[in-house]
């Protein structure tokens, strides 16, 4: 008897979202089959596309392997994104580290300033990442906004304390939202849920915090592949949305990867990998190689 | 149903302040209460009770007595307690509880069969909690036999799957179904046996306002699949009248909902609406959220 391979179709669609505007623009999720599912009934009509990290300043912590691609552009953050564009991303994700307040603590209309010059010099889209810090992210993330105002970018975290004031100023400015809760999948949906009460569900990005290979990345793996799932079989609007896997500065952080630049490669490659397979449809990298790694890997399955 | 009404417990600042101060009036009103509000046993739970163990439970078993006819649950983990108890009480009261744990088979047990009462057993044992509805089948029919070889028949032993908060991250949906699972085959497999849950765990870490709902619908789905009693809120006046069968039509939605049917919600009303989506998560038909009522 001939065999016959099963073949799977889901009725969930992850929602197709844009980020940038015009020629800069960039478009992610989609899909309505899993990851690499190419036997399956369906498609994803945007593979994961690749960003690459800069920070708003010089970073104090990286091994020197880390700020050798960035040499001589790593206390620029302008030409430190331009240069970022010789390694063939789909967009620059800028860390507005300073106005950390447990860091500079610098003021909410330079890095709304940097963000706009940044935006303007690069030909991708501009992702932009507050610092996390709940109460300065509403100042600063709302002046980005603002100040960029119908840009589209990419922006974030959105998070449950602070949601209703940073929401209501992308909306206002027109951009779209990465909403973050911290690797639990009832809090990231209660998230949407309230979010998408005000704001366009189809300007929503998940990120469900992502953690590096060996400091917990089973936790991401898990969680967003039944982000995908609960989104592509049981069709839960509140889950159809692309996820952002934000994980260069977690690989980074590690002992593992500041030891030597070849395992710091694998590092992030892996984490990278790993969360590509569980459905991850935008990336986050710090290390340009690392990039290369991942795209060589792709292209020769 | 059977309900053994949970409100005096010393987690509750008023009642541990009344028992340490031996204010009895706190402790009777409350008795009295879930009495009127139909009962069916009164809940003790002391928690370990570590000072004047003896004199404090029977001076408190004493004082629930004077103000009502119902039969005590007397709810500790602390054997002494539960034996002063257990002695000191006029009905034939129901120890809560024991489980398959080495400790609570050997010092346990043989006081629910010293006392002859009814007893209830968690599927507990010394490797934790069995996860899912095999290991927990597995679990209790070990212990249920090891009670019967004390002389404690299946008729006097009232099994508890343990329910779990459904909000805990990514697992409590599964455990809420498995729960659900376990109770409905358990009497196929322990004939004659009784079974309880302790039913307002289920949304524990749930914000206040949003638990009711989840304790309500829980308790007919359960008691769709012969959950004999639950430790619950007796002054919950529409939780009551569900088991009371006095509201048919909800009761009827959220069987229809655990068959799975095609319900139209355009057609319902806001609470219907909210009983339907209740049932739905804890099903594990969508996913959980704390605003589950709102999307």
């Amino acid at each position: 008897m001939e065999y016959k391979a099963p073949v799977e179709a889901y009725t969930g669609v992850v929602r197709e979202v844009t980020i940038g505007k015009g020629k800069k623009s960039l478009k992610i999720g989609g899909e309505n089959i899993f990851p690499f599912h190419f036997f399956d009934q369906g498609s994803n009509p945007n593979p994961t596309k690749f960003a690459l990290e800069v920070l708003d300043m010089e970073p104090q912590d990286w091994p020197g392997h880390l700020v050798e691609p960035f040499q001589d552009v790593i206390s620029g953050p302008v030409k430190w994104a331009k240069k970022c564009q010789d390694f063939a991303v789909d967009a620059v994700s800028l860390f507005l580290m300073s106005t950390d307040p447990a860091v500079k603590d610098a003021p909410a209309d330079k890095a709304a300033a940097l963000a706009k010059a940044v935006a303007e010099a690069i030909n991708v889209p501009l992702i932009v990442y507050g610092s996390g810090d709940e109460k300065k992210d509403v100042e600063v993330l709302s002046k980005v906004a603002e100040v960029c105002d119908g840009m589209n970018l990419l922006i974030g975290p959105v998070i449950k304390e602070n949601y209703e004031a940073v929401g209501k100023a992308m909306l206002d400015h027109g951009h779209t939202a990465i909403a973050l809760t911290p690797l639990d999948i009832n809090l990231l949906k209660e998230l949407n849920v309230k979010l998408s009460k005000f704001f366009p569900v189809e300007k929503i990005v998940i990120d469900p915090e992502s953690t590096a290979l060996g400091y917990g990345m089973e936790y991401s793996f898990s969680l967003m592949e039944r982000v995908k799932q609960i989104g592509i079989i049981t069709k839960d609007n509140m889950t159809m949305m692309p996820i952002i896997a934000n994980l260069g500065g977690e690989c980074w952080k590690t002992k593992q990867a500041k030891e030597n630049k070849e395992q710091g490669l694998l590092w992030e490659g892996i984490t990278a990998l790993s969360l590509l397979l569980a459905g991850a449809n935008i990336i986050v990298l710090r290390h340009p190689e690392t990039l290369k790694l991942i795209k060589e890997t792709i292209e020769t399955r | 149903m059977v309900i053994i009404g949970e409100n005096i417990h010393v987690i509750a600042q008023a009642i541990s302040t009344a028992i340490r101060e031996g204010d009895a009036k706190v402790i009777q009103d409350l008795a009295k209460a879930q009495t009127e509000a139909g009962a069916g046993y009164i809940d003790l739970n002391v928690g370990p009770m570590k000072k004047d163990t003896e004199e404090t439970m029977q001076w408190l078993v004493n004082a629930v007595q004077e103000a009502t006819d119902l039969p005590l649950s007397i709810d500790t983990l602390n054997p002494v307690a539960m034996e002063a108890g257990l002695k000191a009480c006029l009905k034939r009261p129901l120890l809560n509880s024991a489980s398959g744990k080495t400790d609570s088979k050997e010092q346990m047990l043989p006081l629910a069969q010293k006392y002859n009462c009814d007893v209830v057993i968690s599927v507990m044992t010394d490797r934790g909690m069995p996860p899912d509805v095999d290991s927990k089948i597995e679990s209790i029919m070990d212990t249920v036999a090891y009670a019967n070889e004390l002389g404690i028949p299946n008729e006097d032993i009232w099994v508890d799957p343990i329910i779990l908060p459904i909000s805990t991250a990514g697992e409590g949906q599964r455990f809420a179904v498995v729960s659900l699972e376990f109770i409905k085959i358990l009497e196929d497999v322990l004939p004659g046996i009784k079974s309880t849950v302790g039913l307002s765990n289920v949304s524990n870490s749930v914000p206040n306002e949003l638990r009711p709902p989840l304790s309500r619908t829980y308790l007919v789905m359960l008691e769709r699949n012969r959950l004999y009693s639950a430790i619950a809120d007796p002054l919950d006046k529409e939780l009551m009248s569900l088991t009371r069968g006095e509201m048919p039509e909800i009761v009827g939605l959220i069987y229809k909902t655990m068959d799975g049917e095609d319900i139209d919600l355009s057609s319902l009303s806001q609470k219907e609406i909210e009983y339907v989506k209740t049932a739905k998560v804890l099903m594990g038909e969508t996913l959980y959220s704390d605003a589950w009522l709102e999307s």
